[in-house]
Order: structure tokens, then C-alpha cells, then sequence
């Protein structure tokens, strides 16, 4: 899971208020490369949470995401912007709600959001 | 099995639906009105009432039935049909006897025929985030995804589907663009309003609370965003009737059992909810001519030795589903 998922994927547990973000508890995260698309990256400036963004890079071990978004987009933060968006996978771990602490698994990559019947 | 009555106003069974539907106002379209629709508001009940009835934990039983069946057929389809896990879309009356490539062809034309019906493909530049309902392998997104330059994201019971949808992205060089998670789609795990284009290619089958189920689809369609639902329903039930006819119900069954596919509704009770819903520009059209050479051509690709072999080996649950295709013509040809 990248964070470009994360930063879409909310708790959907009945009445949970607080959805957004899911805290990362990461115990495998693995780097993979991705084509730099500068264009594609200042695209979704607009519509990334940026302080989800920082704390689950955080959790993943990388900390170079400066913490308020920066107004020029130079090419070398546009380079940490595409690591922290694209490349940096959690493959073992956690999604946990920051409300109820319900642990979302990710396995191999992916994501298991199901409730269970007593969470609809 | 031989149909004991032969009214002129049945239709087919089961129908290929396709509904194109923009949120907010309330202009329908139909393609192909249907002789006698029950278009009262107790119909749409009817069907949701009929399905919530199930209990919870047969909900949860299905799920895990869906995953597993998934889990255990999607690599012998994949070798033999390729990722798009849905209908050929083909001219009526075309000849049978296509080419492998010519069926999986007829898979992309049935995404750009519902595109086409939906009227996205003028409206390109609007199409940046996309969610696949019921994604299967990704065959879908990664096609949206390449065609519009735009996110998508999949959901699909089946983790075993999931992680194959993102190897295939990796592999396409799409990581950037789509990715796949196991997650219900009853129960969305998106915020709403996130998605431009909801897609749901041949999984509403699948769902056994249709009302829910339309209910996530525009919750997390954005304002002036599109839905596209391409979907297996049985006919339309003439004034007066109150089910299927019993021959019917034990075809379907046969069918449903096999392809886990919990409850079957019209595509009435589909316009319904979504009118209900307050959609716009609901457009809806059988298909059901464009689809039936599909399940001769998978029945002989199963036949081939390539294919017998591949179904001795991926288990039970493959086997079953091919011994339950012939079902399949028999649902389209009881139609005439």
C-alpha cells in the first residue's frame, strides 16, 4: 500500500466520527522505484491531505516531508513529495482507526478493510 | 427444461442491464421499455425487503464464499480469458466461431460500449478519480485508468485478486495510478463524494442488499459525477406478477448457487433505487443480445485440453462453475 491509497481510505466503522486518517503501524515497508512525473505530482498537490501525508511517511520510517506544504514547488521537493507519495510500500502492518483503535491488516501489500458484523 | 408457458410479454432471463446515472435531478431515459413495468415504489421494496431478510451471518458466510471462490478461480480464468473478468460485448447475431483474441477484444468493447452509453468519452478531462466496485484482477482500472490518465482504485472481496490486480499495475507501470484493496463494497472505506466515475462491471450480481449496495455506489459518487453499473437482472415482472415464474426461480437458483450470487433483482428494482436516491439522466438498455455469444465460446475454451487440464487442477469450485455455464445459455435462450 502506498500512501497515495492511504490518503484516500477511511475507518467505516457505524458511527465513527473521526475517519480520517488512519494512524500506520508499519513492520514491513519496502522501496519500490516510480517513473518521477512532475506534472502528475503537482496535480495531486491539490488534493493530497498533507499532514496524513507527513505522519504516515513518519510511520514508515521517512521523515524528510517538510511539515506545511511548501508555495514553490522546486524540483527537490517535488523528488520527496514522489518518494513519500509513490515509492515508499507498506507491505506488513497496520491501518488503525484513530478513534476506536480497530486494526485494519495489511497483508502482502494489500489492504483488508472488511467489518465485521457487529462494526455495519 | 421446457417452458410451460410462453407469453408474448416475456421478455428473456436473465437480461444484461447497463444504466448510466448522474447525480442530482430526474430525467429518465430507457432504451428498450419493457411491456408492463411495475414502476410503484412497492416493487423496489419488495426486492430490498426480500434480501435483507437474510441473516447477518449467512451475509458474512457469503462474503467469505465469494472471496474463496475467487481466491480459487481467478489464475484459471486469467491463463485462459486474460484479466477482464466480465461479458463479452458482441454485434447480434455474430458468428460464433471468434478467435480467442476476437473474445477478449469483445471484453474492451463491452468497457468502451458502457463508456460510450454513459457519454464519458466526451468528457474526458473531467474523469480523475475513479473507483472500481468489485474490481476482480484490475482488468477495468488499469484500462480507465490508461485511457483517462486518471486514479483508480479497486475493491474486491478477494485478497488473493487484489494482490494480483496491483502485480499486473506494476507491471504496466500503473502502480502511480491504480492500486487495489480487499474491502466490501457494501461498506465503502472512501469519504463520500470522492469519485468522478463509479464503476461497477458485472459485481451488483454479488451484492446480496441491492438497496445498500446503490446506496455506497452514490454516497461516494462526486457531485455531477457519473455511475455506470453493468449488471446481470432478471426481467422485468409484468403487471400482476408478484415473482418469477417458478421455472424461473429453479434456473436461477442453479445458477446463483454455483457463482455465489445471493439474489437477483429487475432492472426496474435498479432505476428505482436510484430514483430514489435522486439521480439524474438514468439511462438503461438490455444487452443481453450483445452478451449471449459469450458463454458457448468460455464453455469451448474450457473444452480445449489447455482448458480441461486447468480446471482438473484449480479444484472444486472451478469445476462446478463450468458444469453450471451451459445454465447460463440456457438463461439467455429461454428469452425467445
Amino acid at each position: 500500500m502506498r500512501l497515495i491509497v492511504h490518503n484516500m481510505l477511511t475507518c467505516n466503522i457505524k458511527g465513527v466520527v473521526n475517519k480520517f486518517p488512519l494512524r500506520i503501524e508499519a513492520e514491513k515497508v519496502i522501496k519500490k522505484e516510480v517513473d518521477f512525473n512532475p506534472d502528475f505530482l503537482r496535480h495531486m498537490l491539490a488534493k493530497i491531505e498533507w499532514k496524513a501525508l507527513v505522519d504516515g511517511a513518519r510511520s514508515m520510517g521517512y521523515t524528510e516531508l517538510p511539515d506545511q506544504l511548501e508555495s514553490e514547488e522546486s524540483y527537490s521537493f517535488l523528488k520527496k513529495f514522489h518518494h513519500a507519495l509513490l515509492e515508499l510500500h507498506l507491505e506488513e502492518g497496520s491501518l488503525v482507526c484513530q478513534e476506536t483503535g480497530r486494526k485494519f491488516p495489511v497483508e502482502k501489500g494489500v489492504p483488508n478493510m472488511l467489518l465485521h458484523e457487529d462494526e455495519v | 427444461m421446457k417452458a410451460t408457458l410462453a407469453p408474448s410479454s416475456l421478455i428473456s432471463l436473465p437480461r444484461h442491464k447497463v444504466s448510466s446515472l448522474r447525480s442530482p435531478s430526474l430525467l429518465i431515459q430507457s432504451q428498450r421499455p419493457s411491456s408492463a413495468l411495475m414502476t410503484t415504489m412497492k416493487t423496489a421494496s419488495r426486492g430490498s425487503v426480500a434480501v435483507t431478510a437474510a441473516a447477518t451471518s449467512s451475509v458474512e458466510a457469503l462474503r467469505e464464499g465469494i472471496a474463496e471462490f475467487y481466491n480459487e478461480t481467478s489464475g484459471l480464468w486469467e491463463e485462459i480469458w486474460g484479466d477482464h473478468m466480465h461479458h463479452g460485448f458482441y454485434d447480434p447475431d455474430s458468428s460464433v466461431q471468434l478467435s480467442d483474441s476476437g473474445h477478449r477484444e469483445a471484453q474492451i468493447r463491452m468497457i468502451e460500449e458502457s463508456l460510450r452509453f454513459a457519454g464519458v468519452t466526451e468528457e474526458e478531462k473531467k474523469i480523475k478519480r475513479v473507483v472500481d466496485v468489485g474490481c476482480g484482477i484490475g482488468g477495468s482500472s488499469r484500462y480507465i485508468a490508461s485511457k483517462f490518465g486518471a486514479e483508480c482504485v479497486g475493491i474486491t472481496l478477494s485478497p488473493v485478486q487484489a494482490k494480483r490486480a496491483n502485480d499486473l499495475a506494476a507491471a504496466q507501470s500503473l502502480s502511480h495510478k491504480v492500486s487495489f484493496q480487499v474491502a466490501d463494497a457494501l461498506e465503502q472505506p472512501f469519504e463520500d463524494g470522492m469519485f468522478d466515475l463509479v464503476w461497477s462491471m458485472e459485481s451488483g450480481e454479488h451484492m446480496p442488499d441491492k438497496a445498500k449496495f446503490v446506496k455506497e455506489l452514490v454516497r461516494v459518487a462526486a457531485p455531477g459525477g457519473r455511475i455506470i453499473i453493468v449488471t446481470w437482472c432478471h426481467r422485468n415482472l409484468s403487471q400482476g406478477e408478484e415473482a418469477l415464474q417458478p421455472w424461473e426461480q429453479n434456473l436461477l437458483d442453479r445458477i446463483c448457487k454455483t457463482f455465489y450470487l445471493p439474489a437477483w433483482c429487475s432492472t426496474s428494482d435498479y432505476v428505482n433505487l436510484l430514483q430514489s436516491l435522486s439521480l439524474q439522466d438514468i439511462k438503461c438498455a438490455d444487452w443481453s443480445e450483445n452478451v449471449a455469444p459469450f458463454w458457448p465460446a468460455v464453455i469451448r475454451t474450457a473444452l480445449t485440453w489447455k482448458g480441461l487440464v486447468s480446471l482438473l487442477r484449480s479444484g472444486m469450485k472451478s469445476i462446478k462453475g463450468a458444469l453450471t455455464m451451459p445454465l447460463m445459455i440456457e438463461g439467455y435462450k429461454k428469452g425467445d
